[in-house]
């Protein structure tokens, strides 16, 4: 179930669900327009359409007001990227709460130096676009922009001069928490952090680049490598958002990657990535900084942590944060649930994002990660794209996320589920169907304890066993009866039989079930009278 | 440790030829059509900028492996890459592991760069 105190899109939750109680089939992305809904605020579009386009425009306004910005001004584009640099999770279960939260907030900023109040990031879907929009070679969209990118990267000592300074007050500024992260980060000192931006000594891991290096990919050379592009391909992504657990510890079962003591955890050996975060979300960044062709280093930005001094990869992690909402989605129209329950909700909802910068230019402060679990805080929305309303053919119908009650009359419960939901109901190794059984206790003095669950019996059949179709399983009372409050109900499951016999109307939309109780072993004593019955799914 | 019994599914098998090493998986039970499978592979520490590529026998690309944001001589972890269903056949299947050293060439992973490949039958939904 969902969490119930987790608003998220309730609308395209409420949407869906009529989908699925009207037995709607899944609906391919490209076949349907995409009209915004009235109650989200933003939509964030597809880059390629006409909404991003024009977002581009005001993306470009504001990355050069940001470029304009005094380095000790946290809102300096530069600056910006430091926070990546300083706080970014990888490889743990906060990789993508996190990026939402930092997303989110270079939005606000970016709709506000832009002037531009209806501003939402655009994604770049690379499932489908397989190569840098030709627009993000313009102007400012490309850190290889010498009018503005130069005078801050020209060379590495240019940086050095220009940012330093102004970075190593903010240490100096930084509380007591922050400094706690930073060390779990491994920065225990400013050098320490500095040390990532020079690679010290390490072509590979220098996070600077120069202007003509900042991008490896060009307008003459923008398409994703064939590598990069399998990484992003249809059946990668499809099987990325095929596990039913935000947090599995198999790896292959799970959404998100480790779960780890903190968001700075480096990855290590123990580090499991999930799907999307391991293949597309990794490979896009190293292909656009040039690993390989600009191997062994140093690479373009989106290599390393000061990734967002390029701009696409603010596109990029749109769509990463896209397809977390697509999945959402998918969970909710198949019953699972969307987040971990108990104290591993509290362990992934308390965790601490204390480096954020608000759209005004001030710190966030303290803020934690289920502040971003929904998306909520931004009040945005995606336009489609690829991922949205997968379903595949195996898919169970999400029918009985709301249980399916039945009418008793008469000792008899007869109850309506969608006929699919049966059909996969009695494939095998399929998750059952469980009929939840309430009847009373017996009453003092029965000598029958034990009642047979029937599922579809014809009328005169009284006694079933194990090997009948109709059987469903029995019921049973332990103890004495005497023990039991009077007028106590007791509730049962038991799952449904695997036999068609068993449901009548599997050929049409919906199939109906009857279940009634005999007495067990013969017995001639009536049973206690069917109080209710109700079909879940496990 | 996690892979310690997974590798006894893994025969790896360095090959002449080709490049890369050749793993053969071997599924527990037989796949059913409601479910799919992923090659799951651990790894070690990796040189800056190489990369693991995972290829069926006849030379598919399934996946690539390009670690992002591991500290230089940190262990990369473990990922996970999905398989057509189809790719497997009486329970088994071949993959080819390579490393892609770039202007270097390729290679096949050794014992320490690639520590263990297990196959993970995963449910479709």
């Amino acid at each position: 179930m969902p969490h119930k105190n987790f608003p998220f899109t309730r609308r395209s939750f409420l949407k869906t669900s009529l989908a699925a109680a009207a037995g709607a089939a899944a609906l391919p992305i490209k076949t349907y327009a995409f009209s915004p809904a009235q109650t989200t605020t933003y939509t964030r579009y597809n880059v390629m359409s006409e909404g991003g386009k024009k977002a581009l425009q005001s993306y470009a306004t504001g990355i050069q007001a940001m470029l304009n910005k005094h380095p000790d001004d946290p809102q300096n584009w530069f600056r910006n990227a430091f926070v990546h640099l300083m706080d970014c999770p990888h490889g743990n279960w906060w990789f993508y709460v996190w990026h939402r939260g930092y997303v989110g907030f270079f939005e606000e900023t970016i709709r506000n130096l832009s002037n531009d109040p209806t501003f939402a990031m655009p994604y770049w879907d690379w499932t489908a676009q397989p190569y840098i929009p030709d627009s993000m070679f313009d102007g400012v969209r490309t850190p290889t922009y010498v009018a503005s990118y130069d005078t801050y990267i020209h060379n590495l000592d240019v940086f050095t001069a220009k940012f330093r300074p102004s970075l190593e007050a903010y240490w100096a500024s930084l509380s007591a928490a922050q400094r706690s992260q930073l060390n779990v980060r491994g920065y225990s000192t400013f050098q320490d952090m500095w040390n990532d931006v020079t690679g010290n000594g390490d072509p590979g891991n220098e996070a600077f680049a120069t202007t003509a290096n900042a991008r490896y990919l060009s307008r003459t050379n923008p398409k994703l490598d064939p590598a990069t592009a399998q990484d992003c391909s249809a059946e990668i992504i499809k099987a990325g958002l095929q596990p039913t657990d935000y947090y599995n510890q198999n790896v292959s079962l799970s959404f998100t990657s480790s779960k780890t003591p903190s968001h700075m955890t480096p990855p290590g050996p123990n580090t499991q990535f999930s799907t999307i975060e391991g293949l597309p979300h990794n490979k896009v960044h190293n292909c656009i900084g040039g690993v390989g062709p600009l191997g062994p280093g140093p690479y373009g930005y989106m290599t390393n942590f000061l990734s967002p001094v390029d701009p696409i990869f603010f596109l990029h992690h749109a769509n990463i944060d896209r397809l977390w909402v697509s999945w959402t989605t998918k969970q909710q129209q198949q019953g699972y649930p969307i987040l971990p329950s108990g104290s591993e909700l509290a362990q992934l909802s308390d965790e601490q994002f204390l480096f954020y910068v608000r759209g005004d230019g001030q710190f966030v402060g303290p803020s934690r990660a289920a502040d971003y679990l929904s998306t909520d805080r931004f009040h945005y929305q995606y336009e489609p794209g690829f991922g949205d309303n997968l379903q595949t053919s195996n898919a169970r119908q999400k029918r009985v996320k709301t249980q399916v009650k039945g009418v008793v009359k008469a000792n008899r419960a007869t109850l309506t589920v969608p006929s699919n939901a049966v059909r996969e109901h009695l494939a095998p190794q399929a998750t059952a169907l469980v009929a939840e059984v309430t009847v009373p206790h017996p009453s003092t003095g029965s000598q029958t304890r034990e009642f047979h669950v029937l599922v579809g019996a014809p009328e005169g059949v009284t006694q079933a066993d194990p090997t009948s179709p109709f059987f469903a399983g029995t019921v049973a009372f332990f103890g004495n009866m005497s023990h039991h409050a009077a007028g106590g109900d007791a509730t049962f499951a038991v799952p449904l039989p695997k036999a068609p016999q068993a449901f009548k109307g599997l050929a049409t939309t919906n199939a109906t079930i009857e279940i009634r109780i005999v007495p067990a072993n013969g017995g001639t004593q009536q049973p206690p009278l069917l109080k209710r019955a109700t079909i879940r799914a496990l | 440790m996690l892979f310690a019994t997974l590798i006894s599914f893994a025969l790896l098998v360095q090959t002449a030829g080709a490049p890369g090493r050749v793993v053969n998986l071997v599924l527990p039970r037989s796949l059913t059509a409601a479910e799919g499978v992923a090659v799951e592979l651990k790894l070690g520490v990796l040189e800056r900028g190489n990369e693991i590529e995972v290829k069926t026998m006849s030379g598919k690309l399934l996946g690539v492996i390009s670690p992002y944001g591991i500290r230089s001589g940190e262990e990369a972890g473990t990922y996970t890459v999905p398989v057509p269903p189809e790719l497997v056949a009486n329970k088994r299947l071949s993959l080819r592991i390579i490393l892609d050293q770039h202007s270097r060439g390729k290679r096949a992973p050794t014992n320490k760069e690639l520590r263990g490949v297990r196959l993970q039958i995963t449910p479709n939904h």
